[in-house]
């Protein structure tokens, strides 16, 4: 492998502990009182997964301590599938015969509507790489609209400049997301044939950009299965802990988009089981204590059931990976991937109220924030 | 050199840093300051009285090798009359480290955050080399470092009570979260408390008051000496954990078994 | 002329410039800091620098303390 893309990123003289810690290396770090890399490491090894438990009860505990038993819900609404890129693994590929449709703002505002009826207080909008239909206005008009009715709006759409992610915080944007997908320049470049996303170290240094345009939180992720697990998630840890340090005054969050083997779809060059999505979903909570780790609805209502509050402390619910979708009257298009927790909202909050957990809808910071003020009054000026 | 001390362009071998103040007599404190090793030290400023000559410290502190005098704005109340004194300790000294104390409440002596972050603007952008010494806030201390201080001097109690590490949790997370060295200073009381300060990952101590006011302040020094080399030490070796009592709950992993159906 | 000097008065009779008040003081030049109305002189310009009556000058040297 040739040199480090950043100096910050720097997974191989971890990967083999990784590998192969041996037992007293993962009791040292399940017990660690400033866990670093090389317990992470540590914890992601064969031999920290025959200590599962042991682990899920550290990451109780933590999450326990940091969230206490609150469980932060969002929905995710794509606003567009158009998408120059051809990324092996995704339904919104510009090689494949898709229904392609973008929300008009009229198509935006009933789906806004269907969400806020759901309970929703946090919207996450989606669209796929740049595209002409669906460039940096469209996702900054549409983030103004959301945040004239929501009061955290957050976007996973396409690497931007500085300035772009200024204009979004101050169109009332409070986090982007953006999935590195894989750390792994080789495995980055066989998986993404064509399009902006090709450019692996613009969408590295994006969240960074987002930060210092104000942005308060950066999601991040590897798309699990795309590129060797270990080596994308030791990378996963140091983007996240380097940002954490550059940006003291901002925060980062991270997901666990997992690629699941689908009928007709993408398989994964390294498939990743539901045990190992739980272990690094535990080695990230007993390192990164206080950091929100998302469970999106792609995963099994089992999986999301038993993770709940144990590591994981935000989940999307009640999701639609098409565009649109929420509202009735929504025009059909093709969808990004397979949902598999089809619960509705009502009984995915009581399933997590059985567990002794409370779903959360937050909505109390955007009502001192200066953004969402001026937003929501420029916003009424209009109507 | 290896595990150096770095503070601006210069690096440092002692991680003890010694205050001159409260000694009995120069001959005493010039004793400590060899028996510590100290390679920095803080000195006072003060007026210099026609016909009344001030038992002159320049010189025999000049005398001791690879000795850097840091001047000390410590009587300043307000941030221009500490930028006022640290010009004046600057063309004194000769070096370009000014440690910045500014405390306006004689009775506790605590830094005013607010004095000394303005000061520190000033100062770095004249070419200081700036140690602030302020209260042990995590939040100020990353303020301190995004101005350009060399370091920050978290309290570990006020100054002269011997308090050792009061302010321990916060100090943890500055040093987990500082780029430049923290150093702790004031209220330390004994060895130990210096050499807990490096077990947690400190990168210096500063301390005046536990050694002059000791029965034996040049046997205090080189035992400070000793701690602050032995917990630099175990920090680099790497202590055991602490174990944490898990909490005893029903079997949390029992969804994973049966493979991916569900 | 008539200055002061550490906060209190003093009768100068000399050349007027910062180096004679410190040769009349009895103080070294290369060990005294000084300020003249608030502003800190630098070293080198003591024998250039002139005073006049009225000015507040304050002597500083290095003492044990910090």
């Amino acid at each position: 492998m040739s040199a480090a893309p950043a100096d910050w990123l720097d997974p191989l003289p971890w990967l083999d502990l990784a590998r192969v810690a041996d037992p007293s290396m993962v009791e040292r770090s399940l017990r660690a009182n400033e866990p670093g890399v090389r317990e992470f490491a540590a914890l992601l090894s064969p031999a920290a997964a025959s200590r599962m438990e042991a682990l899920a009860q550290r990451a109780l505990a933590l999450t326990r301590r940091h969230f206490g038993r609150a469980i932060s819900l969002y929905a995710p609404l794509y606003l567009s599938n158009y998408c120059p890129a051809r990324c092996t693994y995704c339904g919104f590929s510009a090689g494949l015969r898709i229904a392609r449709h973008k929300l008009t703002p009229a198509e935006l505002e009933a789906e806004l509507s269907a969400l806020k009826d759901l309970g929703i207080e946090e919207v996450l909008l989606l669209t796929g790489d740049r595209a002409t239909v669906a460039d940096y206005p469209f996702v900054r008009d549409s983030v103004r609209l959301a945040a004239a009715r929501f009061p955290n709006v957050a976007v996973e759409v396409f690497p931007m400049s500085v300035d772009e992610y200024r204009g979004l915080s101050v169109a009332g944007c409070t986090a982007v997301t953006l999935y590195q997908e894989t750390y792994d320049p080789v495995r980055y470049e066989h998986s993404h044939l064509s399009g902006p996303k090709r450019d692996y170290h613009s969408r590295l240094d994006a969240p960074a950009r987002a930060l210092a345009g104000g942005i308060r939180v950066a999601g991040l992720g590897a798309l699990l299965g795309l590129g060797e697990p270990r080596f994308d998630l030791l990378s996963l840890f140091q983007h996240a802990t380097h940002l954490r340090r550059t940006f003291w005054k901002g925060g980062v969050a991270i997901s666990f988009p997992r690629l699941r083997p689908e009928p007709g779809g993408y398989t994964a060059a390294f498939p990743v089981d539901q045990k190992f999505l739980a272990q690094a979903i535990f080695a990230f909570r007993i390192c990164l204590p206080d950091v929100p780790l998302l469970l999106s609805t792609r995963e099994s209502p089992r999986f999301r059931d038993g993770m709940a509050g144990v590591g994981i402390s935000k989940m999307s619910v009640a999701s639609r990976t098409t565009v649109g979708g929420y509202d009735l009257e929504t025009v059909p298009s093709g969808q990004q991937f397979d949902i598999n927790d089809h619960r509705g909202v009502t009984t995915f909050c009581a399933a997590l109220e059985a567990k002794g957990l409370q779903p959360v809808f937050k909505n109390w910071d955007a009502a001192y924030r200066e953004d969402t003020a001026s937003v929501r009054a420029g916003n009424a000026r209009q109507i | 050199m290896a595990d150096g001390l770095k503070l601006g362009d210069r690096i440092f071998s002692s991680r003890l840093l010694l205050g001159t103040g409260k000694f009995s007599s120069t001959d005493a404190m010039i004793r400590a300051v060899r028996a510590s090793g100290a390679e920095l030290v803080t000195v006072a400023l003060r007026r210099f009285h026609p016909g009344r000559p001030v038992d002159d410290v320049l010189a025999p502190l000049a005398a001791i090798e690879g000795l850097t005098l840091v001047p000390n704005t410590s009587g300043a109340r307000d941030a221009g009359e500490a930028v006022r004194a640290a010009q004046l300790g600057r063309e004194l000294c000769g070096s370009p480290f000014v440690k910045l104390e500014i405390h306006p409440n004689p009775h506790h002596l605590l830094p005013d955050p607010i004095e000394t972050y303005e000061a520190a603007k000033i100062l770095v952008g004249e070419g200081f080399l700036v140690l602030p010494y302020m209260p042990a806030d995590p939040v100020l201390a990353r303020r301190l470092e995004d101005l350009g201080c060399a370091a920050v001097m978290p309290l570990g109690a006020a100054i002269g009570s011997g308090q050792g590490l009061t302010t321990m949790s916060m100090l943890k997370l500055i040093i987990r979260d500082a780029s430049v060295p923290v150093i702790v200073d004031a209220g330390l009381r004994s060895p130990s408390d210096a050499a807990l300060t490096m077990e947690i990952g400190g990168d210096a101590v500063l301390v005046n008051s536990a050694i002059a006011a000791a029965e034996n302040p040049e046997l205090m020094a080189s035992a400070f000496a000793a701690a602050v080399r032995a917990g630099r030490d175990a920090w680099k070796a790497g202590l055991m954990p602490q174990s944490d009592v898990a909490v005893a709950t029903s079997p949390l992993t029992g969804f994973l078994a049966g493979g991916e159906a569900g | 002329m008539d200055l002061v000097v550490n906060g209190e008065a003093y009768r100068h009779d000399g050349q007027a410039t910062i180096a004679d008040l410190l040769r009349e003081c009895h103080a070294e030049a290369g060990r005294t800091a000084v300020m003249v109305n608030g502003d800190v002189l630098r070293k080198g310009s003591f024998e250039t620098v002139r005073l006049s009556d009225g000015d507040h000058v304050e002597l500083i040297v290095i003492a044990a303390g910090g």
